[in-house]
């Protein structure tokens, strides 16, 4: 008597993050409401946007549609469509898409997607058979004869989807940005091999996100959410102590060709947060790992600890400010001033900058279409002209990210975001590198030999 | 371009409770679908059990049909009335179905029901007074703005409790197959510490009775307000009536107090940095001595705490006082001065106002449990990202999978958030490594 879907929750869930977390409302089911294009269009017209999946034994073939399904008549509008496949490997279930550029239309009694008028999948209820192109076989990852027949089909509401095509696209392209990225920076290699692993400073106020940022790096390289610096709601700063976290590559992974160097967090104040004194060795590589900070004391050179010659690899190679977005035109001119006294010994000791904005509202919207670049409308809000003026970074180097705070779970889009900042940081690093005086590559290479 | 029900959150969890723990899948709206019967019965025939509701000014007027919509068919409405949060309900029929929507096709009518009609075109409904009577509805044609027409299924079908027992086999098997980061330990230990009544024990009982297969009691657990656990307990935790150990050891103790009656703060340091013994008998009053008798002067890595985890009970978690928010934030501190991670778990989710069983399938997208960990990161300072919800045992007899899969995901989440902790760990600190420096010492 009752009516559900055979769709396997896993699937459901599946579908839910290929479109960005929405909740699906079973409209038609074939063996249910029978089996004819009449039935189908009866239930599922002006739904909104729709999902049609098509049942095989070991897969299912779906169409995302954007407007409203179409209609038996030649007149009804055109909606923009992509193709998908689920595939199941294992425990696993692989999901692949095709692009938001395919048109769904009934002619002759089919659903017909097509794209750049060329028929690339049809589907023939009464008879219950699917035909599909090579071409969009092979993107699907798909292999079977066609036309085939399938055992059933659904068709599902999709609610709490943005309703515009940018986002869809943006949606269905984003993993694979995401990808490419991972593996960029996995492969990476400083400049001339000059350091094995870039050393990445996070500097900001109390509360602006630096050792969320952390956590954000190794949660998209672990593959879950995870916590390993300290991050919490509390007047003070929770960081105490100078740390440097290497990354692993997953579980059981080697390290990640880059570190990052938490610290405590900046204060108005004279003698609260991180001590000015300090700032100088930490840049230069003197501050070891775990050293207990203090705001009134400065490390002395005497510190049983202390690094009095370090080499390239023990400096810090990128200067990272960490901002909360939404208090940016908000700093007292105390910590504008800290700030541009930090800049100076920056440029002073002749290390990359960059300025990473956190705390994004509309995330998503940071990037273009194609995640390549920053939107024109993000880098032209206040503040990021008022980073570019106090500081004098260049637009490029300004980078926006939200950090994972809230969820329990990856969202691709976040991970594109803290990904490309993490690799603009390590672009930058590289040009300063590229730069380095020759009596300092000389003195490496020096080393070097004296190993060999 | 979105078609989306008028129904706020609260509104579909009242329908949805009051209907036994359904779940509503919009198939027809008058405005989008016209104010036809033609078009309604078009969307909703065959659908199984549906709700149609019709929202006039003052009241949400509902028929609940357990039968499909199909020709001929005759079957019983749940006529209700729902205004603010009240529900009035009254049942009749049987009546053709296919007549409770008037319509200008006559093909489809067969004659007024004589107890109630709603007519599209006109958005008028028509009741006969006993039903008005009953319902608490004014005496006239109510006049209405919308109908929308949903199919009900159950929450917690066939389907979803086999996906969630599978996940619940998956998350078993995941944490028996746990190996602590680089070997380092064999089990890890996890601290229980929060107010009293919070649910600590109860915790841990509700994990023992996952692994045992069935629920036990172990672990006293009291309503009393000075709190059963006064000793420290270390609990290991078998798989299976007389299986191996399991990779993680609960750690329960004294609860914590307003007033001088409970853990005392000065031991929360020798707690996690593994100086206290199990079944160590703790005082308020008194910390406990390096000179005591069973003290652990030198705790190995295995000894000490891992993972602290903070348990609140979620109904109450908003009314704790000031002096405990400031005991609860000075434990807090004292684990990140150790450099031990630490989550919050709210117990007793599924006493929250209008949560049911089938809520806690998706507890995370409730809306009340949402503004619930919202203000326990606002008013406690936890990520939200370390706020786990549970649903512990508490008089049941038999496992319940949806209960177990929130249990052994807040687990999942502890021995991960060790992994943080061991993996951050100095070179020192790590026996494994010492032992092997030695090795390689010696070898030299």
């Amino acid at each position: 008597m009752a009516v559900t879907t055979r769709l396997a929750w896993k699937k459901e869930k599946a579908l839910q993050k290929l479109l960005g977390n929405v909740s699906l409302s079973l409209l038609y089911k074939s063996k249910v409401h029978g089996d004819s294009i009449e039935d189908m269009v009866q239930k599922c017209t002006h739904q909104g946007s729709t999902i049609t999946v098509i049942y095989f034994y070991r897969y299912v073939i779906g169409a995302f549609m954007l407007g409203h399904y179409p209609e038996l008549d030649n007149y009804s509008e055109e909606s923009k469509s992509f193709l998908f496949s689920f595939r199941e490997n294992g425990d696993t279930i692989e999901t692949t898409s095709s692009d938001l550029n395919i048109v769904a239309k009934i002619i002759n009694r089919e659903l017909t997607f097509y794209s750049h008028y060329k028929d690339m999948c049809s589907v023939f209820p009464s008879t219950k058979t699917l035909k599909l192109t090579s071409s969009l076989k092979l993107l699907l990852k798909l292999r079977f004869s066609s036309p085939s027949t399938y055992d059933e089909c659904e068709v599902f509401r999709v609610e709490g989807i943005k309703d515009n095509p940018g986002y869809i696209r943006r949606i269905t392209g984003v993993t694979q940005r995401r990808n490419m990225l991972l593996n960029d920076l996995r492969a990476y290699k400083p400049c001339a091999d000059l350091v094995s692993k870039i050393r990445i400073l996070l500097l900001g106020p109390v509360g602006s996100g630096k050792s969320s940022f952390f956590n954000s790096v190794k949660s998209v390289f672990q593959g879950h959410v995870t916590h390993q610096a300290i991050v919490g709601s509390d007047s003070a700063s929770i960081t105490e102590q100078y740390r440097i976290y290497s990354v692993k590559d997953g579980k059981d992974g080697k390290s990640l060709p880059f570190m990052l160097c938490d610290s405590m967090g900046l204060d108005e104040r004279e003698g609260a947060g991180l001590c000015m004194c300090d700032i100088p060795h930490i840049l230069k590589g003197c501050v070891p790992d775990r050293y207990q900070l203090s705001p009134q004391k400065p490390i002395s050179p005497k510190h049983p600890t202390f690094i009095t010659s370090p080499s390239l690899k023990d400096k810090i190679h990128c200067v990272a400010y960490v901002l909360d977005i939404n208090s940016i035109n908000n700093l007292s001119s105390k910590m504008v001033e800290k700030f541009k006294r930090i800049h100076k010994e920056v440029l002073n000791c002749g290390i990359a900058y960059v300025a990473l904005l956190t705390k994004v509202n509309n995330y998503s919207e940071v990037l273009e279409e194609d995640f390549l670049n920053m939107n024109r409308s993000a880098t032209s809000q206040s503040q990021v002209m008022n980073v570019n003026k106090m500081l004098g970074i260049p637009v490029t180097n300004i980078l926006i990210v939200e950090n994972y705070a809230s969820e329990w779970e990856l969202e691709p889009v976040k991970d594109v975001l803290i990904l490309s900042a993490l690799r603009q940081m390590l672009r930058a690093a590289d040009d300063v590198l590229e730069d380095l005086p020759v009596e300092e590559t000389d003195e490496i290479a020096a080393k070097i030999q004296l190993c060999m | 371009m979105a078609v989306t029900t008028r129904l706020t959150w609260l509104q579909e969890k009242i329908l949805q409770n009051y209907l036994g723990g359904k779940q509503f899948s919009l198939l027809y709206k008058a405005s989008v679908h016209k104010f036809s019967g033609q078009n309604l019965l078009q969307k909703c025939c065959h659908q199984g059990p549906t709700i149609a509701l019709i929202y006039s000014e003052d009241n949400v007027i509902g028929a609940y049909v357990q039968e499909s919509y199909q020709k001929g068919k005759n079957a019983s409405i749940i006529l209700f009335a729902l205004k603010e949060t009240e529900i009035s309900e009254c049942k009749k029929g049987p009546y053709v179905l296919f007549s409770l929507f008037y319509d200008t096709n006559s093909e489809l009518q067969c004659g007024y029901n004589g107890g109630i009609q709603i007519h599209l075109p006109r958005k008028e409904i028509y009741m006969d007074s006993d039903i008005v009577n009953d319902l608490g509805l004014p005496q006239k044609p109510i006049s209405f703005q919308e109908c929308e027409v949903f199919r009900c299924e159950d929450l917690l079908d066939q389907r979803r409790i086999a996906e969630v027992t599978n996940l619940k086999m998956t998350l078993l098997s995941t944490i028996r197959t746990y190996k602590p980061y680089g070997d380092l330990v064999q089990q890890i230990r996890i601290l229980l510490v929060g107010p009293s009544g919070a649910g600590k024990s109860s915790f841990i009982n509700s994990v023992k009775s996952i692994f045992r297969g069935h629920v036990t009691h172990q672990v006293l657990v009291g309503s009393d307000t000075t709190g059963i656990s006064k000793k420290y307990r270390t609990y290991s935790i078998k798989d299976g009536k007389d299986g191996s150990s399991l990779p993680f050891i609960l750690c329960d103790c004294l609860g914590l107090s307003e007033e001088d009656e409970g853990l005392c703060m000065e031991d929360i340091f020798y707690v996690i940095k593994g100086h206290i013994p199990d079944r160590y008998q703790f005082n308020s009053m008194k910390p406990i001595s390096s000179s005591h008798h069973n003290f652990i002067d030198a705790p190995l890595l295995k000894d000490r705490i891992h993972c602290v985890a903070f348990v609140f009970d979620a109904n109450s978690v908003e009314h704790l006082s000031g002096e405990m928010i400031a005991k609860i934030k000075s434990v807090r501190r004292e684990a990140i001065k150790c450099g031990v991670v630490h989550v919050a778990l709210l117990t007793h989710v599924d006493c929250m106002d209008l949560i049911t069983k089938g809520d806690l399938i998706d507890i995370y997208r409730c809306v009340p449990v949402k503004s619930k960990l919202e203000a326990v990161q606002r008013e406690l300072g936890f990520a939200l990202s370390n706020i786990l919800v549970v649903s512990n045992y508490t008089s049941e007899w038999e496992l319940d999978p949806v209960k177990d899969v929130l249990i052994l995901s807040a687990l999942n989440q502890m021995l991960r958030a060790a992994d943080d902790f061991l993996e951050d760990l100095p070179p020192e600190e790590t026996d494994a490594k010492s032992e092997q420096g030695i090795m390689k010492c010696e070898v030299k």
